[in-house]
């Protein structure tokens, strides 16, 4: 074995050290945003991390990459046979298959993430019971690696949209906020529920029920307008599923080329930007006591 | 200069209990009622307070339970105290269990960047060193294989070659230096001494006085979660263990070895090596030149009617000193059975001085291939044992070998040539 002389630190010629304080788990509002800052440097791991699990995860695959494909793909075929063939769905006047895929596009984008980032901390206790980093890394690297197959994804659609001759309006890059606007709503839910499952093993056990049910909340195998009926009242609960915003406005943006329904944006918007501070500060706060529990 | 402060920390853990078996309570309301009822508090740390220099190596020693875990892990920002404040001034780092930021399926290079990013280095940092890292672990023909075909050695290089191109202002150390092989030790030990002459300040928590002895300035013994004694490390050691067992860290303890790297997926496997006393029960510590019986145990998950057993005894520098096999070197036949099966090698009079040496043992068929193997069962400490009645008992660093042996002075050879000479020198 070769033993070349290590670098070794230089104690002496250095800029100043930083400081840090350990304090014992105190709540408060503020204190879990200064740590944002600390984030930002562990930038270089949330990068690397994420790159991983994409990688690690079509690796021994023979489809590989494929697969961020296959799965709306092959989920769009089994809503067009049942809810067009069997239930004629209404579907905007678009082709039913392309109206569902497109729905189906943020929509696994959303579930995919839940589902893995679930488990998150749980499953990565080898190293948070050892090592120190931001533990929110952990979730992100998640909702990164499945925005990845997401944009893969994108590229199918924009095939799709050739295929069926969708007309193209500036009202597409609508999309661009949306996609903002559901990442961070990810994000937020994905804070939680890994948090949670930490203190409550219930938690991964139902999230998958949980999106199954939340699916059909949302018009992603029909369009909003079907919920026309509903008092306003009711729709206003309706739509106070971020999500309802999220998916109708994508398809809108892509399929229709018209403006956003501004009632559930709105909504949308208001329910993920209160949400992600919360979930924030709820994390940073279970954090703290995680490795105690985990 | 401080470069670490320990202010009045305390570390409170909860315990819950858990339902069990015999409780007639049903287990959903047991669950309920842990919810409401105040979990038992345990106090791994009361009001600790110490502060650390620049530059200084502080040594943190104490029994199973003492606390000195959770002092490592409170300083890793890994947990967080239950009361007080800790002021850690620079960059932290911990030379933690190696490997344990690994994933199996990426390759090794894939995996030097994934741990050494969440061992806090950056991108640019990692490639700057990525050639240093590869050559110190030697895997430079393996970097790009995934990392679960590596021999556990190899995984254990490269882990701690990764480990060691931090360049930290702290330097945590836990027992890393209790895994590995010995030649692994060495090199642990190397680059800590080498990072403490570069002015690392350095924490060391260990069960292993001799390296707290060589490596600290001080020592702090915990209790119970209390400081009980503080100062150089020889007295602090004194007051830790009584003189009459200074050197009996390996006293009370059985010599087990178990294999650390256990793997359910091979088909066999060598699961440990017990050190065993002529009446069948553990050794506490084995002399040079005792009766012993090396109990090798391994598991099968299928019947093989040829099978081989091989012990390996070598010196810290990797030197093969024992190389027995039960084929071709002996000639014993051995069956491997379905399940656990164990094997026992017989010394009459253990051959080598006293010191420390690397266990391994193997699976084989014999001549044909091996079929499992693990080179690092950690070390084996041999005690002194002066077989000649001569008051040096011998000691591997001078020879290693320690068999039973005689002079025989030739008693009427050329006389009278010497003592002519001893005449005229006095005269």
């Amino acid at each position: 074995m070769a033993s070349k002389a290590l670098p070794l630190p230089d104690h002496e010629d250095q800029p100043p050290r930083r400081v840090k304080e350990i304090l014992p788990i105190s709540f408060s509002l503020f204190g879990a945003f200064g740590q944002l800052k600390e984030l930002a440097q562990y930038w270089d791991l949330i990068y690397t991390m994420s790159q991983h699990r994409v990688r690690v995860r079509y690796k021994q695959s023979m489809l590989g990459i494929a697969w961020a494909i296959l799965q709306p793909l092959s989920l769009m075929l089994i809503y067009t046979v049942i809810f067009s063939y069997v239930a004629k769905i209404p579907s905007n006047g678009q082709p039913y298959a392309i109206f569902v895929f497109v729905g189906l596009l943020p929509w696994t984008y959303f579930s995919t993430t839940l589902n893995a980032a679930t488990n998150s901390l749980v499953s990565h206790i080898n190293l948070v019971t050892k090592v120190y980093f931001p533990r929110e890394i952990l979730p992100l690297t998640y909702v990164l690696a499945a925005f990845f197959d997401f944009l893969i994804a994108l590229l199918i659609m924009a095939c799709m949209m050739v295929y069926y001759h969708t007309s193209v309006t500036a009202n597409l890059l609508w999309t661009i906020p949306i996609i903002v606007l559901m990442t961070l709503f990810v994000t937020a839910m994905a804070l939680i529920s890994s948090a949670a499952q930490v203190r409550f093993r219930d938690v991964g056990v139902g999230i998958p029920l949980l999106l199954q049910i939340w699916m059909y909340a949302t018009p992603v195998v029909y369009p909003l307008s079907t919920i026309a009926k509903l008092s306003k009242p009711l729709r206003v609960i309706y739509m106070l599923n971020p999500m309802v915003g999220i998916i109708e406005n994508f398809r809108r943006a892509v399929l229709q080329g018209i403006g956003p329904d501004m009632t559930s944006l709105v909504l949308s918007c208001a329910v993920s930007l209160i949400l992600l501070p919360g979930a924030y500060i709820y994390f940073k706060h279970a954090e703290a006591s995680a490795v105690d529990i985990i | 200069m401080i470069d670490l402060k320990l202010d009045h920390v305390s570390k409170r853990y909860l315990i819950r209990h858990e339902a069990d078996a015999n409780n007639k309570v049903h287990p959903l309301l047991q669950k309920l009622s842990n919810l409401w009822n105040r979990p038992e508090e345990f106090w791994a740390l009361r009001d600790v307070s110490f502060e650390v220099q620049r530059g200084e190596a502080l040594g943190i020693i104490g029994r199973n339970g003492a606390g000195k875990s959770t002092i490592l892990k409170l300083l890793a920002n890994i947990t967080r105290p239950t009361a007080g404040k800790i002021t850690i001034n620079g960059r932290l780092s911990a030379l933690i269990e190696v490997g344990s930021g690994f994933h199996q399926d990426l390759t090794g290079r894939e995996n030097i960047y994934l741990s050494g990013s969440i061992l806090g280095m950056n991108r640019s940092e990692i490639t700057r060193k990525l050639d240093s890292i590869i050559d110190f672990a030697g895997i430079r023909q393996f970097i790009d294989t995934p990392v679960k075909r590596y021999s556990s050695g190899m995984y254990v290089r490269l882990g701690f070659s990764i480990a060691a191109h931090l360049e930290p202002d702290i330097l945590l150390l836990d027992e890393v230096l209790a895994v590995g092989d010995g030649a692994f030790q060495l090199k642990c030990m190397n680059r800590i001494k080498e990072l403490e002459h570069a002015g690392t300040t350095i924490v060391f928590i260990s069960h292993d006085l001799r390296a707290i002895e060589r490596v600290c300035d001080r020592v702090i013994l915990l209790k119970s979660g209390e400081i009980v004694a503080c100062g150089p490390p020889s007295e602090v050691i004194k007051v830790y263990d009584p003189p009459r067992k200074v050197d009996g860290k390996h006293q009370r303890e059985l010599l087990i070895f178990n294999n650390l790297n256990p793997n359910a997926g091979l088909k066999f496997e060598v699961e440990r090596i017990e050190v065993v006393e002529r009446d069948g029960s553990i050794k506490h510590e084995l002399r040079t030149g005792d009766y012993v019986r090396f109990r090798i145990s391994w598991r099968s998950d299928e019947i093989l009617e040829q099978g081989g057993v091989e012990l390996g005894i070598r010196t810290l520098d990797g030197v093969p000193l024992i190389q027995y096999s039960t084929r071709p070197v002996s000639t014993t036949d051995v069956r491997f059975y379905q399940g656990r099966n164990s094997i026992e090698l017989v010394f009459d009079e253990f051959p080598l001085a006293s010191g420390d040496y690397q266990l391994s043992a193997g699976l084989t068929i014999p001549m044909v291939t091996w079929l499992h193997r693990v080179d690092s069962f950690g070390l084996l400490h041999v005690k002194e044992n002066d077989i000649l009645r001569s008051g040096f008992p011998l000691e591997s660093s001078c020879s290693v070998l320690a068999v039973p042996h005689q002079w025989i002075v030739a008693a009427e050879e050329q006389e009278g040539v010497s003592p002519n000479v001893n005449v005229e020198l006095f005269s």
